[in-house]
């Protein structure tokens, strides 16, 4: 029997709290993956006797940064924001509130899945910026969040392309304003009006007869948008190609 | 001073200095504890009143560890509060005792609904609960007269320093005798009989000829029951029946009866309709869909109807004449505007509203499969016209997709906003297990034989590089991929598929590619093992592409493929051909046509229909190459030593394979009442030849009869379901005129009826069952020539399906065949046989 499975197999508690801090210092120092496994499972025990305690802060802390060493990002976010809830004036609350966060940061999917995880890292993230505006990780919660923000831009984005790459283009013009309107900063924007642009104008062209004209004069008013705001960018040669189209074919009515 | 902290209006709190923290009242916890969860701390400036006690009394409340919590304190010099926390700790549950019942199950029962585990806290809420949920299960089947008693002792802890506060619950339960209906007597009704009124109700009589027909008394039921009459008469003009009293009499203890008093009152008859505030469809229109006309017997469960037919979402009424074109907002309802005679004269009024256009479409849930493969799904797509058709249609259509489970897809409104017309649309799928896997061991055959199926049915194959995607396998993409590898002694088999939906993205066009290998050694009965030096070997791959068609309607789907196999002989003879050492071409081109409307549930569809015509066939090498198939055996070639040679001849006949084949199948699915569905098939299946002296191959021919499973073969055999007769057993003999010898080669032409009833024993998302019954009848034919439809061999019987996402499907009919079993001559019946069914769809 090793003493790690006699302090586990143990009524007392005391040497088994003893024995848990020794076990996920080393495992800070250390980096080895078992110090905060049994770590945990010697917390697991004791966990709801030291509760409401002094020493209950401690553990706490150490229960939820071992699942966050381990990469258990799921239990180590809901851990930390039990914590920070339970202690906010604890001196460590401040970095529990960021590894909260950025334990959602981990957990977020890919853009094309479904983000409830990254709305709420982004919460968490701005929770912790401004309750913590010197905190120690503002600047890599900045980054975080800009990133998290950047994946919800590229779904919403990649959705309404997707309707424009499926030749449904009024879905697409609607996609588009949509996204326009919720994401002003985005750097798709300048893609953004040239798809609406382009979805327009081949609605216009692929329309029947008697509808051509007015859609070619919407489309006419989208290049106008995006001219207003990128006459010098990426897709303005096409556009402008568009643009001409438009306008020989409207001279025809 | 003293005051409860709950009592101070909150504004006028004044800043104390926290002095002595006491924790008093029945509590197991550590005082130190108490205080320390508090937070409070002594020393600590405080308002009192004020935010920071109710936090405190709240976080103490949030526990649910006490029962009352109250906080008191005494002002001392120097504005110093001495606070006084006392607290009433709920007792836990020591131990359940049920007395009076005698089933164990519903013991078990009890406690597990009500969550009757040692360590609960035993509230006042919790033994109130408890009871009235006993007292409802008893009274649901039948004992209305059950009497339930809980008590709580308490009792002292057995360990040793524990202060907590522990209580048994004594559970009495008073079951009394079952009540049943004695009599239910009408009164009051002429034109209604008794029989009648009283088949309105789903509460019945007791009846010694209907002993399977519960009797028992359901307080909820008979409400219903009572509206169910009034509706019936409704629906037949009178519309002013109503019940004028009722009244449960009791018998004795376990007897009652029913007695009830209608009045019937006038028949009435619809008088004019006329419609107000409709703009966008015309009187004319409306009527159509109303198609209620003046002069018809009033029926007020009709007209309800036909303005909103709350048992069909999709049904033709006047509501969803608005509701699938943009209204979301329009609100109809009919008023009667004069009444005269027996003849009610009626106003539709329409509020039209605004039309509804979507904004925003949105999936939630989705955390495997990709966006993309789910929005290119949805009729719903924002800045289109809201139309409540196309989202029960996106709901049905995402089930179908088979990634979700098809019975929790929930489609929600948001933001609906009637001044600008808009509203958003949430879809909430929740993901299943799309994968499959097949491991099997067994003996069989002269040896072990062993099977690896993997089928990964929202596989995606880009994300194959990606070492992110594996957990445990990239999918997502809505791409299926199966491997498949089957080893014996005597054969091996490997397979391979793969399939996209959409290829390209951009239109629904699936593409399916395939590849299998099939090694097949000889078995040597004297060893008793594979003579690896003969063989015959099967390699073959197919290209398919199938389109989803818009016109006539969008259920179509167009299909074509081309495949190809090479047979290869080493000294082996299967029997299909006269030579033991050739070869063997099947290139083939396929063209289907498919309408599919099945709904709602792949596994378990309720209605719609499927049908589909497929062609097969070969190119006509004979009309170009100039072959005389006809007199091969005069052709030197063909000879040895001046006799024909069989083997030669099958050689050349058989070289690049020839052939045309014509399939048809029907499906139709029927509700019948409520989830008792009724599938009906029809099947027809032909095989010929552009030239009558090459002849039909041997390959590619309709086996009848038995569980219709693929199962391994060489020939590339359709096999066909036939229950009720042993497996491929319903096909043409030949008998071979000179040796008497008799050699089955299959048909060439079959055909095959099928009813069958269906009944959901659950559809959930582990596991959906279903039993079923049938009876049908099919045979085959060796040419036109013997073709009659009528000359079928029926069979009848039943069986069970288990759907289990990791496993696919699993069943097991039993079937009798009325018919005997062709080439057999006792002529019996082929009497009951069991099916096993693997995997198989339908």
């Amino acid at each position: 029997c090793s003493p790690y499975q006699k302090v586990l197999k143990n009524e007392e508690i005391k040497p088994k709290y003893e024995m848990a801090v020794k076990l996920y210092e080393e495992g800070l120092e250390t980096g080895k993956n078992n110090r905060f496994k049994k770590t945990l499972q010697l917390l697991e025990q004791i966990l709801p006797q030291y509760r409401g305690t002094p020493q209950g802060e401690k553990i706490s802390f150490i229960y939820a940064d071992s699942y966050y060493q381990l990469e258990d990002y799921f239990d180590a976010g809901y851990q930390f924001e039990r914590f920070t809830k339970a202690y906010p004036t604890s001196e460590k609350a401040g970095e529990a509130a960021f590894k909260s966060a950025k334990s959602y940061y981990y957990v977020s999917p890919r853009y094309s899945l479904d983000q409830t995880e990254t709305y709420k890292g982004i919460e968490k993230l701005q929770d912790y910026i401004t309750r913590y505006p010197d905190g120690e990780n503002v600047a890599e919660a900045n980054t975080l969040l800009s990133e998290l923000r950047e994946k919800l831009e590229k779904k919403a984005f990649e959705i309404a392309r997707q309707y424009y790459h499926i030749e449904d283009y009024k879905a697409s013009i609607a996609a588009m304003d949509n996204f326009i309107e919720s994401y002003p900063g985005s750097k798709y924007i300048e893609s953004a009006y040239f798809h609406k642009l382009d979805a327009a104008y081949l609605l216009a062209i692929n329309s029947y007869q008697y509808l051509v004209e007015e859609r070619l004069e919407t489309a006419s008013e989208y290049y106008e948008d995006y001219e207003k705001y990128y006459a010098e960018g990426e897709f303005s040669t096409k556009a402008s190609e568009i643009s001409a189209d438009i306008n020989q074919r409207l001279k025809n009515f | 001073l003293n005051l409860s902290a709950q009592d101070i209006p909150l504004a006028n709190g004044e800043q104390y200095t926290v002095g002595e923290i006491t924790v008093t009242g029945n509590t197991g916890y550590n005082e130190q504890t108490v205080i320390a969860f508090t937070g409070l701390r002594k020393g600590e400036k405080i308002y009192i009143p004020g935010d920071r006690i109710s936090q405190v009394i709240n976080k103490l409340w949030d526990l649910g560890l006490f029962s009352d919590i109250n906080l008191y304190y005494t002002i001392s010099e120097g504005n110093v509060a001495n606070l006084e926390l006392e607290i009433q700790e709920v007792p836990e549950l020591n131990e359940v005792t049920i007395s009076g019942n005698k089933k164990k199950k519903h013991k078990e029962k009890f406690i597990k609904k009500n969550d009757l585990d040692p360590g609960t806290k035993v509230t006042e809420n919790l033994i109130a609960t408890t009871r009235n949920n006993i007292e409802e299960f008893y009274s649901s089947e039948g004992y209305l007269n059950a009497d339930v008693d809980i008590r709580t002792i308490p009792v002292q802890d057995t360990l040793e320093g524990s202060t907590k506060q522990l209580v048994d619950l004594d559970i009495d339960i008073n079951v009394g005798e079952k009540v049943k209906i004695s009599a239910i007597n009408i009164e009051g009704n002429e034109v209604f009989s008794d029989g009648k009124v009283r088949r309105q109700m789903s509460t019945k009589r007791k009846n010694f000829l209907r002993f399977w027909k519960r009797s028992k008394f359901i307080e909820e039921d008979y409400e219903e029951d009572k509206q169910e009459i009034i509706k019936e008469y409704k629906s037949e003009g009178y519309r002013d029946a109503r019940i004028i009293s009722d009244s449960i009499i009791k018998k004795d203890e376990e007897n009652i009866a029913i007695n009830l008093k209608v009045e019937e009152g006038d028949k009435y008859y619809f008088g004019d309709i006329s419609f107000l505030g409709n703009s966008v469809y015309t009187d004319k229109q409306l009527k159509q869909v109303l198609k209620i006309k003046k002069g018809d017997t009033y029926n007020g469960t009709l007209l309800e109807q036909r303005i909103a037919d709350q048992t069909k979402p999709d049904a033709d009424d006047l509501t969803n004449l608005y509701q699938n074109n943009g209204y979301l907002f329009s609100q109809i309802n009919a008023v009667e505007t004069r009444v005269y005679n027996d003849t009610i004269d009626f106003e539709i009024r329409i509020r039209e509203g605004k039309v509804a256009y979507f904004d925003e479409v949105v999936v939630k849930g989705n955390d495997k499969t990709n966006d993309h493969v789910i929005y290119r799904n949805l009729r719903t797509r924002p800045g289109e016209r809201y139309s409540k058709r196309d989202v029960v249609r996106t709901v049905r259509e995402l089930g179908q997709l088979g990634f979700f489970d098809a019975q929790k897809l929930a489609p929600e409104f948001k933001n609906v906003n009637p001044n600008d017309g808009t509203l958003d649309l949430e879809y909430n799928v929740i993901e299943s297990g799309a994968s499959q896997i097949e491991l099997q061991g067994g003996y069989g055959g002269g040896g072990f034989v062993g099977t690896l199926g993997l089928s990964f049915n929202n596989f995606s194959l880009k994300g194959i590089f990606d070492k992110d995607a594996y957990h445990p396998l990239p999918m997502g993409d809505g791409q299926t991929l199966s491997l498949r590898a089957q080893a014996a002694n005597f054969y091996q088999t490997y397979s391979l598929s793969f399939s996209e939906p959409w290829l390209g993205g951009k239109e629904p066009i699936r593409l399916t590619t395939s590849f299998s290998h099939t090694v097949q050694y000889f078995y040597d009965a004297v060893n008793r093992d594979a003579n690896r030096d003969r063989r015959f070997l099967i390699t073959g791959g197919s290209v398919g592409l199938a389109k989803r068609l818009t016109i006539p309607d969008d259920y179509f789907t167009v299909s074509s493929a081309v495949s190809y196999q090479h047979y290869s002989l080493k000294n082996y003879d299967i029997g299909l051909f006269n030579f033991p050492d050739g070869h063997a071409n099947n290139f083939a081109i396929t063209l289907g046509l498919t309408r599919n409307n099945q709904f709602t549930n792949p596994i378990y569809p309720k209605g719609g229909s499927e049908f589909s015509i497929t062609a097969k066939f070969t190119p006509p090498y004979s009309l170009w190459n100039g072959v005389d198939y006809g007199n091969l055996e005069n052709n030197p070639a063909y000879q040895t030593n001046g006799q024909p040679d069989p083997a030669k001849i099958d050689q050349k006949r058989f070289d690049w394979l020839e052939y045309y084949k014509i399939k048809f199948k029907g499906d139709w699915y029927n509700s019948i009442v409520g989830d008792l569905v009724l599938r009906t098939n029809v099947e027809y299946g032909f095989l010929g030849a552009y030239n009558n002296e090459r002849g039909i191959p041997p390959f590619e021919r309709f086996y009848l009869g038995g569980d219709g499973l693929g199962g391994y073969s060489l020939d590339g055999r359709e096999t066909i379901r036939l229950r009720g007769y042993p497996n491929q057993s319903l096909t043409p003999i030949d008998r071979d005129p000179t040796s008497g010898a008799t050699r089955n080669d299959g048909a060439t032409i079959y055909n095959k009826y099928s009813l069958e009833l269906r009944y959901p024993i659950t559809l959930n998302r582990s596991a959906s069952i279903y039993g079923l019954a049938f009876a049908e009848g099919g045979a085959s034919y060796d040419g036109f020539r013997d073709f009659n439809p009528f000359q079928l061999n029926r069979s009848a019987g039943f069986g069970v399906r288990i759907f289990m996402p990791a496993f696919g499907l699993l069943g097991i009919d039993f079937g009798y065949g009325f018919d005997p079993i062709p080439g057999t001559s006792s002529g019996e019946s082929s009497g009951w046989r069991p099916h096993f069914i693997i995997g198989q769809q339908f």
